[in-house]
């Protein structure tokens, strides 16, 4: 038994080996670099946690977190809701053209992030484009979300829904997909309706993809960068400036490497942070 | 079946030695390694001027050749300083004004006094003096020669100002500019802008200096104090912001949507005629000539203030050095010396469509220069003579610009006043430098 584990350890040793250095060396070398006085991007001594504290003696920094909970959380919110609603029609459709429907709706997800905000960027960058036009079409007047913080935010947040609704979709209805069929038509037997269906059975039984999907979005939208990057630079003024758009001006635009680093950890920790507490809230079970 | 095998013994052996004879010739050729944001292989002027220069040295110096790697030009700096502390940097390389401080107190680029510059005659000297000659100098050692020197100042479509009667020449205030920002701007009927007068770019990817700097520069001479503290929120700080917001909310020859603004958007509609008058770099001139017609890009200085014909415009460019722990210095050395040469500035000027670098490079080419498609060239030789400033390198200035195309859309989007967005904007670039 011993020797079997052995030899069950040395085959997989080789994958664990690459996956440790292509997954945690990058995390440890940034703690390292981190605790360094980054001077011309080279560590020049150890700086203890010098980096951390002037993180948190910054002014602007809760201001930045809170709009980075408000761009995941509707992003998040609003996500789930339109995947399930489609999932659920989906499932109810006949099968070629739910197959048309699911490629149309997985589209988004599978082009290009920087592509598809500077498509967006494009089409709101001009008083006389495409989404000026269509706004005036329908009697809106002059509609520039790039110029107000409310709409940048709103704008950022529909391409996070727009980009990420098909995965969350194709996720949703494999879920649906492995529910039995016997469960409803025993419920339909014993007279509940279709909201009380949904909501008794369909519901409590996508815990587990539900709990996945609002996982691996939290988490790609707390570290995008392409999006707020290209469609809104972080402004107008700080209206779009989220944690990751920090971190990025930080180390490539103020050149402090050991603050970006310290933030990107801190980031790191956070989402770490997040996942456990979905996993304990949700008491999932695999 | 042995014939066979001696045919293929023979076959063997006679590419083992022609592999053999090749490594012998790559290994006697030295290839240099350069970083910069051109690349040799694109279409652009400035880009087949490098290319011509570059086949031209090495027609010139067999067995040496010039390998570009192309970079994004606003991280190619800090990404140097990085290779340079790990022993992987470039023999060549392309530093931006902003940061040229801090690569030469990194220790990372060569004396070029010893590599050729000490070996130069008084006239070769001479020709080379100037403002940007004298910022690579610290402590009596030469650490860079300019190329692509750059004005920023003011383009306009010289059709639509002849159309609207407007002689750019004139444009010497700022009343006068918004003047004829506003006589240029076009509108429908109904209401709807079709071209704006004047076109700004307040993102703060990538910013240019934006028309608050050159104000600022005109009333008060400097940005910052002796140890590199921003002094945005000043009196004249204040009343450049003012006069840049207000071309938004006053004057209404800007779009809001300037605020989002990055500066390939306003180039890219300049070319489309939504805007007629921008502030622009020289250096991109003849990009733009090339794609919309030499006719229909003109290049003017900004106005200027209490009397002065014009503002300052700031003056930048890249500064070329070799890296000193390369193991190509002297052949880089002799590149960067021919780039910046006689022969190479010609190049620069008449396919790149670049200011000429040397003093006796006009005389050389007067039927180019007197073109008045190139009248760009004069323009931005008498600004850099007369009223150009460039970024000091005592210290690091990296983020200026984008700090107060912060502040202007501060002012614009959330109604900050313009001295409070200066404030923040000062106060900001202070705490990012640690000053």
């Amino acid at each position: 038994m011993r020797s079997s584990n052995v030899s069950a350890y040395s085959y997989i040793a080789p994958a664990f080996a690459l996956l440790g250095l292509v997954l945690f060396a990058p995390v440890f070398y940034g703690g390292w670099y981190s605790l360094q006085d980054i001077r011309y991007g080279a560590p020049m001594g150890f700086a203890g946690f010098k980096n951390f504290a002037r993180l948190l003696d910054e002014p602007d920094m809760g201001a930045t977190l809170l709009r980075t909970f408000i761009h995941t959380g509707f992003s998040v919110v609003i996500t789930i809701a339109i995947a399930l609603g489609l999932a659920v029609w989906i499932d109810h459709l006949a099968p070629r053209f739910a197959f048309l429907v699911q490629i149309i709706v997985i589209v988004p997800w599978i082009i290009s992030t920087v592509v598809a905000a500077l498509l967006f960027r494009w089409v709101f960058l001009n008083d006389i484009g495409l989404a000026a036009w269509a706004a005036r079409a329908l009697g809106f007047g002059s509609f520039q979300p790039l110029t107000s913080p409310a709409g940048a935010m709103s704008l950022l947040i529909a391409i996070s829904v727009w980009k990420r609704v098909g995965y969350a979709v194709i996720i949703l209805l494999a879920g649906l997909k492995s529910i039995p069929d016997d469960y409803n038509e025993a419920a339909r037997i014993d007279g509940a309706n279709g909201w009380q269906i949904f909501r008794r059975i369909t519901l409590p039984l996508l815990k587990t993809p539900l709990l996945l999907v609002a996982i691996v979005l939290t988490l790609s939208n707390i570290n995008t960068v392409e999006t707020p990057l290209v469609t809104t630079g972080g402004g107008p003024g700080d209206a779009t400036r989220i944690l990751a758009i920090d971190v990025y001006e930080r180390a490539f635009v103020n050149f402090d490497l050991g603050g970006a680093t310290a933030m990107a950890l801190l980031m790191f920790a956070g989402n770490i942070i997040l996942v456990v507490a979905y996993v304990r809230f949700t008491k999932w079970k695999a | 079946m042995k014939r066979q095998f001696t045919r293929r013994a023979a076959l063997l052996a006679g590419l083992a030695i022609a592999t053999l004879a090749g490594g012998m010739a790559e290994a006697s050729a030295q290839t240099i390694r350069m970083w910069t944001f051109l690349n040799p292989a694109g279409n652009a002027p400035r880009e087949k001027a490098l290319a011509e220069i570059i086949a031209n040295f090495e027609k010139a110096n067999p067995g040496a050749k010039v390998s570009v790697e192309p970079q994004v030009w606003d991280q190619m700096t800090p990404k140097f300083l990085a290779a340079a502390q790990q022993g992987t940097a470039p023999d060549i390389v392309w530093v931006i004004t902003d940061l040229l401080g801090d690569a030469i107190k990194s220790g990372s680029l060569a004396d070029l006094n010893k590599l050729f510059a000490d070996k130069w005659s008084t006239e070769r000297k001479k020709d080379n003096a100037g403002a940007y000659w004298d910022l690579c100098q610290v402590d009596g050692k030469q650490y860079c020669m300019f190329q692509s020197r750059n004005y920023v100042g003011l383009y306009y479509r010289p059709d639509l100002l002849k159309e609207a009667g407007i002689d750019p020449d004139k444009l010497t205030t700022w009343p006068a500019f918004i003047d004829a920002a506003k006589k240029l701007t076009a509108k429908e009927p109904a209401g709807t802008v079709t071209r704006y007068g004047f076109g700004q770019a307040w993102s703060e990817a990538q910013p240019d200096p934006q028309i608050v700097i050159p104000y600022m520069l005109a009333k008060q001479g400097d940005l910052f104090d002796a140890q590199g503290r921003a002094r945005f929120a000043t009196a004249a700080g204040i009343e450049g912001l003012t006069l840049q917001t207000e071309m938004v909310t006053k004057h209404e020859v800007t779009p809001k949507l300037v605020t989002s603004w990055t500066v390939d958007d306003l180039y890219e509609q300049f070319s489309a005629g939504r805007v007629a008058m921008i502030t622009g770099a020289s250096v991109r001139v003849s990009t733009l000539q090339a794609r919309m017609g030499k006719d229909k890009v003109g290049f003017m200085l900004y106005p200027g203030v209490d009397g002065k014909p014009h503002s300052p415009g700031v003056m930048a460019g890249w500064a070329v050095g070799v890296w000193s722990k390369g193991k190509n210095v002297d052949l880089a050395g002799k590149f960067v010396e021919y780039m910046g040469g006689a022969e190479a500035d010609k190049i620069w000027v008449n396919v790149g469509g670049q200011t000429p670098g040397l003093a006796s490079t006009p005389a050389t080419m007067p039927d180019f220069i007197a073109d008045p498609a190139n009248a760009y060239l004069a323009v931005a030789g008498k600004g850099s003579a007369t009223a150009g400033w460039l970024a000091p390198i005592a210290f690091s200035v990296g983020g200026y610009r984008q700090a107060l195309n912060k502040a202007a859309q501060e002012v614009v989007t959330n109604g900050l006043s313009p001295k409070e967005a200066l404030e923040r904007a000062e106060r900001d670039f202070n705490r990012r430098n640690n000053r």
